[in-house]
């Protein structure tokens, strides 16, 4: 940057420093000089020194400053001087000094000591001990002791920059109590540099300088005649934090709209179900290993939901012969009760299953859902007791496994990115034929991204009263979801960590 | 989902050809089956289809990959040699195990690795197939020990016999009591006031039906060439499948099956049936269901490459499958026998309207208004505990999901309201920036007189000074932005300071609150600035 970009740029603070600094490159002397706190005043030399136009070293100095006791003294005279004055008029007694002299019975000890080994007092044995001034002591209460002397001096004091008499005075003062204290401090020291140099040649105490824009400076029109600083635009600023979304919801958001654009339509459905709902309509059978206590969460009360007794009716059908669907049914004694019984929803399927039953289904018709369900597992990495699946139907005369094809294929162009993709046998107890959907996503090479069939007649037709197809997909996007968010813990989507949360990129 | 561990080339051998990689895959996703662990002779197999027992051990894959690979057509058949020997079935065990099914089978020396594979299927038939020896149990013994006729009886508790590991004779209520086996399948004999068992004609107790083999007579061993198995249970077509599943898998390793004939009072049945089903088929249905369009000759050659017989019209069934409920199971495998890579997609051709769920549309718009006044949206779990959601608090339960098979209490209910869960969030980040200003929208369950959910959105902001005043700005900036007329008024819940809470009424009922928080709330959370928060029900917003 040229120099007078530089000069420009200065900050109020730095056009108050620079032309101290040859005379105060001390931190603390320059503050006193310029009237800045000590902490504005470093301030503007850590601003100077990133502009090179000073350098700042610290030094480790030994600070002298003045004590308690050494401030008291300094306003009201050292103790063996206030002694002496007392004494100045008659001898008095050693027991009523301290009251006489307002001294601490220690500080009077110290004096008697002191003034007794210079010969400024004598001791006489009357009745009682007395103290007596000499003349030795008469020439010191008019003359000006060392100590006095150091005490006047501009503290802090360093050191090193003692003369040996001042030494000597030191150390008799650093033997009684708090009258001094030497500090070990790093203190700053500043040089200009030739930029420095360049700067204050050119001018910074300039008045025409308008540092920060005011209401009052727009309102009087007084920028009119001055110079903005400039600012230095490159340099860090503090972070701060908005609004935003979730990230895992951001990504919900996406799917969602996903899916509307390629017209399904959303549905939902309650978090607790009945079994019914959960899993008999969808026909698995009530002794299905699924449907273990170990791996559906029961609700204690109420533990019995209310169904439509007609649709139980026909399930119950279904299960136990095939009702009128064609099929041998499970052959078993299907439980009524059980099938009221309330569960915490563990598949998405539930709700398709309620929309095929439902008046306000539409054929044909596209429906998806991002739903939140619940699994009887332990939590780790890969587990949570609730989490979200996106899954749906399509509903529509005539459709067939190579429409479930091309929408499996559709899918993993518009989830995965890919139009790489292996579709291989698979098994759920409510589609036949099944289908497992393996796509190649472009980073994290095959992944297995859903399931996919078309629905048994034994849950169409006993919902929706006959049997006509029902493609049937669940897709296992959260892998892709924390894929985009750089996630490997599924912890981390329902993350409490704010530092986390604020810090990473919605998408 | 069921695994089996086996030899990789104990499969080929079965098959009779080498199967490299590609095909193995190929294969075993025929048998909706995958590899789950390979070493360097042993793989372990997981199936998806927990209703295909026949296909749980390498005999079983192996005759469904030669059906596969052409290297067999339809059915296989199997020899059996009627045998003169039976079993007499007593009739008071019709209540506990009602149906029985046994054959010996003779002329093949076990080896260690088939000794294995023998418990194997035996384990993974009763557990899985047979829940857990409920609907069905196997017993396999040596045949050389056993006297026939074998009666299968009702004994009384008291009586004893050795069971297996055991060094002395125990009774069977003891075995119920003591054996790991007695422990853990107990149950379900235990309330009878006779145990079923199998003896022989010596009298001697071969096993504790359906617990445990006897140490004297049903230790099965290396060396050992001749077998007598049987199985009991609770359903007869079950029971009947298993010794044909078990039949086949026997004969395939080169024993020579024999029948024995079950006395039941009044009736002889000779076991394995191996007796095929018969179905109608119609083949126009194939074209409905997998959208292709096949000849009864193309009909024909699937359905032998999956195991069937087919003659126009009729498809026969093997005797070791039980799975087929209905003709979309036959179409599914005729699909599985075509290819699923060779099915042409077709394109959804149909217009339908695509749109969000009207309350997610009003969630979204609260959302963006939330977000835009600078606060983070977060994402919880909607279980929950009632100590966070009322004891922490100081409120009332106004009426709560729980759940009764909890794991662990921190997940024991389900939330009712959003707001304590945003305090226990900024409990855990004291050492972040302030401001922090945070909500959640979400689902919450209220149990009335049923369960319901209700869409709620609830908001905290923590910071040295915020206010009752701050928040009620927020709600009121976002409920005059969505167009809604509300109305604020004095409101007391002991979470907030008196005189520092207000309910929100929309349509003259009450919509949610905002209150600023009480300090004895914010102690037992541990924060330490002022905190104002409210919670809005959004199904009261339309």
């Amino acid at each position: 940057m040229d120099i007078k970009k530089l000069a420009q740029s200065l900050h109020t603070y730095e056009r108050r420093v620079l032309p101290e600094l040859a005379r105060h490159p001390y931190l603390e002397d320059l503050a006193a000089a310029t009237g800045l706190q000590e902490v504005e005043a470093m301030r503007a030399l850590q601003w100077l020194e990133n502009k090179k136009a000073v350098t700042v070293e610290t030094e480790p100095k030994e600070l002298i400053v003045l004590d308690k006791n050494g401030q008291e003294y300094l306003k009201s005279g050292l103790p063996e001087k206030r002694f002496l004055k007392a004494l100045q008029e008659k001898e008095i007694p050693l027991s009523k000094l301290a009251e006489k002299t307002k001294l601490t019975r220690e500080e009077v000890n110290i004096c008697v000591g002191l003034l007794r080994q210079k010969g400024a007092i004598l001791l006489l044995q009357d009745k009682e001990l007395k103290v007596k001034i000499t003349d030795q002591g008469n020439r010191l209460l008019k003359s000006e002791l060392p100590e006095e002397k150091f005490l006047k001096q501009n503290f802090p004091l360093i050191t090193t920059e003692l003369n040996p008499e001042q030494k000597h005075t030191l150390e008799q003062l650093r033997r009684r109590k708090q009258i001094i204290k030497v500090e070990v401090k790093r203190i700053k020291k500043a040089k200009l540099t030739d930029v420095g140099k360049q700067l204050i040649s050119l001018g910074v105490r300039d008045e025409k300088f308008v540092d920060t824009i005011t209401p009052q400076i727009l309102r009087t029109g007084e920028w009119k005649n001055k110079t903005f600083r400039r600012y230095d635009v490159t340099i860090n600023v503090p972070q701060i934090s908005g609004g935003k979304k979730q990230p895992y919801r951001a990504f919900q958001d996406w799917v969602r709209t996903k899916f509307v654009s390629l017209g399904f339509n959303e549905m939902n459905g309650p978090l607790v179900e009945t079994e019914f709902w959960n899993m008999d309509s969808l026909y698995m059978p009530q002794f299905h290993s699924a449907r273990d206590i170990h791996d559906a969460y029961y609700i204690a009360e109420p533990k019995y939901g209310k169904l439509d007794d007609k649709l139980v009716k026909r399930v119950q059908a279904a299960h136990e012969h095939g009702g009128n669907t064609g099929s041998t049914g499970w052959k078993y004694q299907f439980d009524a009760e059980r099938t009221h019984r309330h569960v915490l929803r563990t598949q998405g399927t539930a709700c398709s299953a309620r929309m095929l039953a439902s008046k306000d289904l539409k054929i044909p018709g596209k429906y998806f859902g991002i739903t939140r369900v619940f699994r009887h597992d332990v939590i780790d990495a890969t587990h949570l007791p609730d989490f979200n699946q996106t899954e749906g139907i399509i509903v529509e005369e005539g459709l067939t496994f190579r429409h479930l094809v091309g929408l499996l294929k559709m899918f993993a162009k518009e989830f995965a990115d890919t139009e790489e993709i292996r579709i291989v046998p698979g098994y759920f107890p409510f589609t036949e034929p099944s289908a497992e959907l393996y796509a190649k996503h472009p980073q994290l090479g095959w992944i297995e991204l859903g399931g996919a069939g078309i629905f048994r007649p034994e849950v169409v037709t006993p919902l929706l009263g006959k049997n006509i197809s029902v493609c049937a997909w669940g897709l296992g996007i959260d892998r892709i979801g924390m894929f985009k968010l750089g996630l490997k813990d599924i912890r981390d989507l329902f993350s409490h960590d704010l530092s986390f949360l604020r810090n990473t990129p919605v998408i | 989902m069921p695994t089996i561990t086996f030899s990789p080339d104990d499969l080929q051998k079965l098959v009779g050809q080498k199967l490299d990689e590609k095909k193995m895959t190929y294969l075993m996703d025929c048998a909706k089956a995958e590899i789950d662990a390979k070493l360097t002779n042993e793989i372990t197999v997981k199936f998806n289809d927990t209703n295909q027992p026949y296909l749980w051990s390498p005999e079983g894959l192996a005759r469904l990959f030669k059906n596969i690979l052409g290297k067999q057509k339809g059915i296989p058949a199997i020899k059996v040699q009627k045998s003169q020997d039976k079993v007499i079935y007593d009739k008071r065990l019709t209540k506990i195990r009602p149906h029985i099914a046994c054959f010996k089978a003779t002329g093949k020396k076990i080896d260690e690795y088939l000794l294995k594979q023998l418990i194997q299927l035996q384990e993974k038939l009763a557990e899985n197939f047979g829940r857990k020896r409920q609907k069905i149990s196997i017993g396999v013994y040596p045949l050389k020990n056993i006297t026939f006729p074998v009666n299968c009886k009702a004994a009384s508790p008291d009586e004893k016999f050795t069971p297996l590991d055991f060094h002395q004779p125990a009774s069977l209520r003891q075995t119920l009591e003591k054996h790991p086996k007695g422990k853990e399948y107990g149950h379900l004999i235990k309330n009878e006031s006779v145990y079923p068992v199998f003896v022989d004609a010596k009298k001697s107790i071969m096993s504790l039906i359906p617990i445990i083999n006897s140490e004297q007579t049903g230790r099965l061993k290396v060396g050992d060439d001749s077998l007598f198995f049987d199985t009991t249970g609770t359903d007869e077509e079950s029971v009947d499948l298993v010794a044909n599943i078990f039949a086949y898998a026997l004969a395939e390793r080169g024993f020579t099956i024999q029948s024995l004939t079950i006395e039941y009072s009044g009736k002889k049945v000779v076991t394995p049936s191996l007796e095929n089903k018969k179905i109608k088929f119609n083949e126009k249905e194939i074209a409905k269901v997998l959208g292709i369009e096949l000849k009864t000759n193309e009909v024909k050659t699937l359905l032998n490459k999956m195991g069937y017989d087919y003659q126009t019209g009729t498809v026969t069934i093997p005797s070791y499958r039980n799975d087929i409920m209905h003709q979309v199971d036959i179409i599914e495998d005729i699909g599985i026998a075509y290819g699923y890579d060779n099915f042409q997609p077709l394109p959804l051709t149909s217009y339908t309207r695509g749109a969000t769920f009207p309350s997610q549309q009003l969630a979204d718009t609260q959302r963006n208004l939330w977000i835009g006044l600078g606060y983070q949206e977060i994402m919880s779990a909607v279980l929950s505990n009632k100590e966070l959601l009322y004891d922490k608090m100081s409120v009332q339960d106004f009426g709560t999901i729980q759940i009764e098979n909890h794991i662990s209490q921190t997940y024991s209910c389900v939330r009712t309201w959003i707001l304590p869960i945003l305090l226990d969030l900024l409990s855990k980040n004291k050492h972040i920036d302030y401001p922090q200003r945070v909500f959640e929208q979400g689902p919450v369950t209220i149990q009335e007189k049923e369960p319901r959910d209700e869409q709620h959105l609830a908001a905290v902001s923590t910071h040295s000074t915020a206010t009752f005043t701050e928040l009620r700005q927020a709600v009121e900036t976002t409920l005059r932005n969505s167009n809604i007329a509300y109305s604020i008024e004095e409101y007391e819940l002991d979470c907030f300071i008196p005189g520092r809470a207000a309910k929100i009424i929309i349509n003259k009922k009450m919509a949610g609150f905002i209150g600023e928080f009480h300090p004895a709330i914010l102690e037992k959370f541990g924060l330490h600035t002022p905190t104002a928060g409210c919670e809005i029900n959004l199904g009261a917003l339309k």
